[in-house]
């Protein structure tokens, strides 16, 4: 049974608070629900985004995901 | 910000072209940053080691691509490359646009970046190069409101569709490019403008096989003009090309003498498949066996011309050398309609069963042509519903095995096993 919404909203949080790297890709949160469709799980990601409890990541050919309180120490390393 | 000493660089601008460094110094009397560019061009040429960066948080709100962090690893030298990031603008379909549009965006740059642009970049934006972080929302904002201009795509977005001119200028197009890209572009905006995929998408679309924009050594989807029927011939103006009454090639490379114009020599013995001839004067083509190299119709453009059943070729899966080398898009689809009536449905559908079988196959940072690589070509095909052709095979087989599926054995991979076990008992 695939997770509703909020379900994975709360797995994909969960995941990118959790998981030993700031920054993830977007198949990393696949495993937060199996049965949820990748291009679901994608819109739910950058819905996540819009809400600002994550942030956008890109190395300019790649975009990953981040958690605001843990990126930001990343980002204030280039200053 | 001061000047710095450049030796090397300063080569680069004793050569006959014209020479980036003197375009970035002059570029810098007004911006002085730039002089910080090219000082740590030099370090970098002497370290033999880039000084930039790579990636960051930057963008403006909503956007998830479009914006690119650069960042310079010596920012306490070079302080007005500290910060360095590039923004891409989307270009208009087959880059037209006015003298007035293009002064707006130089002062928009001008006012909010270092004034530096590079156009155009390889997936066709519009590249500005050079600003901070600070400037970006109210660039942004200007660039929205008074310019009616938007952000491309970067990222594992899907990248700024681009397209040749088509048929707005070129009579060998076999269907409108720039309506075919605006339409994509348009339909879509989510993925051009927040991350969508497993890594970069690129659609590019040419109208017809001479691939102007490269499609199918740049397009993760290469969408390239082609004919279902036979290439018009004028066998007057064939016989007027023989007697010198009209340039080869409409006169390109005419900068030395080639001598006599031959039909044979230049045109017939130069076709790819040998489906050419000539009866007299009369030339003959077996068309069955042409694959629409375009070289005849370039050679002689009044006398030849494409077939009047257009359509596309679809080749998946092009892409630069960052893993295993690059490789061309290899052909998928041989021939498609594009039909603007439909609203384009066979190439959505063709799109959304690629992104679908990628999105979930595809590895991180692999492109779709790395995915079919990996997985083999047969896989793919049965995963897009096309029949495999011999023009798919790329070598002959050296695999010794025959793979059934299920649904080609009789009964199927279900078995009565005790039934299997009475028979075979040990
Ligand atoms: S790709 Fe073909 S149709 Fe497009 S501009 Fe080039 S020659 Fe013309
Ligand atoms: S288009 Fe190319 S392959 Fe076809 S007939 Fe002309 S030269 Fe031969």
């Amino acid at each position: 049974m695939a997770l509703s919404k909020e379900e994975l909203k709360a797995a994909i949080l969960e995941k990118a608070k959790t998981a030993p790297k700031p920054q993830l890709y977007i198949k990393d949160f696949y495993a937060c629900d199996p049965d949820a469709k990748p291009r679901d799980v994608k819109n739910i990601a950058n819905d996540l985004v819009k809400e600002g409890k994550m942030m956008f990541w890109s190395s300019g050919s790649t975009t990953m995901y981040a958690m605001p309180d843990r990126i930001k120490n990343e980002e204030t390393r280039h200053e | 910000m001061p000047k710095h000493d450049t030796p090397m660089l300063d080569e680069l601008e004793k050569g006959p072209w014209p020479s980036f460094v003197t375009d970035i110094k002059r570029q810098a009397a007004q911006s002085p940053q730039c002089w910080d560019i090219l000082g740590q061009l030099e370090l970098s040429f002497k370290d033999k080691i880039t000084h930039w960066k790579h990636g960051g948080i930057v963008g403006v709100f909503g956007y998830g691509g479009g914006i690119v962090g650069r960042y310079s690893d010596v920012p306490k030298q070079f302080p007005g490359v500290a910060h360095f990031h590039t923004v891409r603008l989307a270009q208009p379909s087959g880059m037209y646009y006015s003298t007035k549009k293009m002064r707006a965006i130089c002062d928009l740059w001008q006012k909010y970046g270092s004034g530096m642009t590079n156009m155009h970049g390889s997936t066709g934006d519009l590249v500005l190069l050079g600003t901070t972080t600070d400037q970006l929302e109210p660039m942004f904002y200007e660039m929205t409101h008074d310019l009616n201009q938007d952000l491309g795509g970067s990222g594992s977005n899907l990248r700024t569709p681009s397209c040749c001119l088509g048929m707005s200028r070129c009579e060998w197009s076999c269907y409108d490019t720039q309506a075919l890209c605006h339409f994509l572009t348009m339909h879509y905006q989510d993925e051009i403008h927040r991350p969508a995929f497993p890594y970069k998408f690129k659609f590019k679309f040419s109208g017809c096989p001479n691939d102007c924009v490269a499609a199918i050594a740049r397009s993760d989807f290469a969408v390239i003009g082609t004919w279902k029927d036979d290439i018009r011939i004028d066998q007057a103006a064939v016989k007027g090309y023989m007697k010198g009454d009209f340039k080869a090639n409409a006169g390109a490379h005419s900068g030395r003498d080639w001598g006599k114009f031959n039909i044979q020599t230049e045109v017939v013995d130069l076709c790819p498949t040998g489906c050419m001839w000539m009866e007299g004067e009369t030339l003959k083509i077996d068309n069955a066996n042409c694959t629409r190299c375009m070289h005849c119709i370039n050679v002689m453009p009044r006398a030849l011309r494409p077939g009047v059943e257009t359509g596309a070729t679809i080749c998946v899966g092009a892409k630069a050398p960052i893993l295993d080398g690059a490789q061309f898009a290899t052909m998928t689809i041989p021939f498609m309609k594009i039909d603007a009536e439909s609203e384009y449905s066979d190439v959505v559908d063709a799109i959304e069963k690629i992104w679908d079988w990628w999105m979930e196959v595809g590895k991180n940072r692999e492109r779709v042509g790395e995915t079919i690589q990996r997985v083999g070509l047969p896989t793919f095909l049965t995963v897009m519903g096309v029949d495999i052709l011999p023009q798919h095979i790329r070598e002959p087989r050296s695999n010794p095995y025959v793979f059934w599926k299920e649904e080609e054995v009789e009964g199927g991979w279900t078995r009565d096993v005790k039934e299997f076990r009475k028979r075979n008992a040990q």
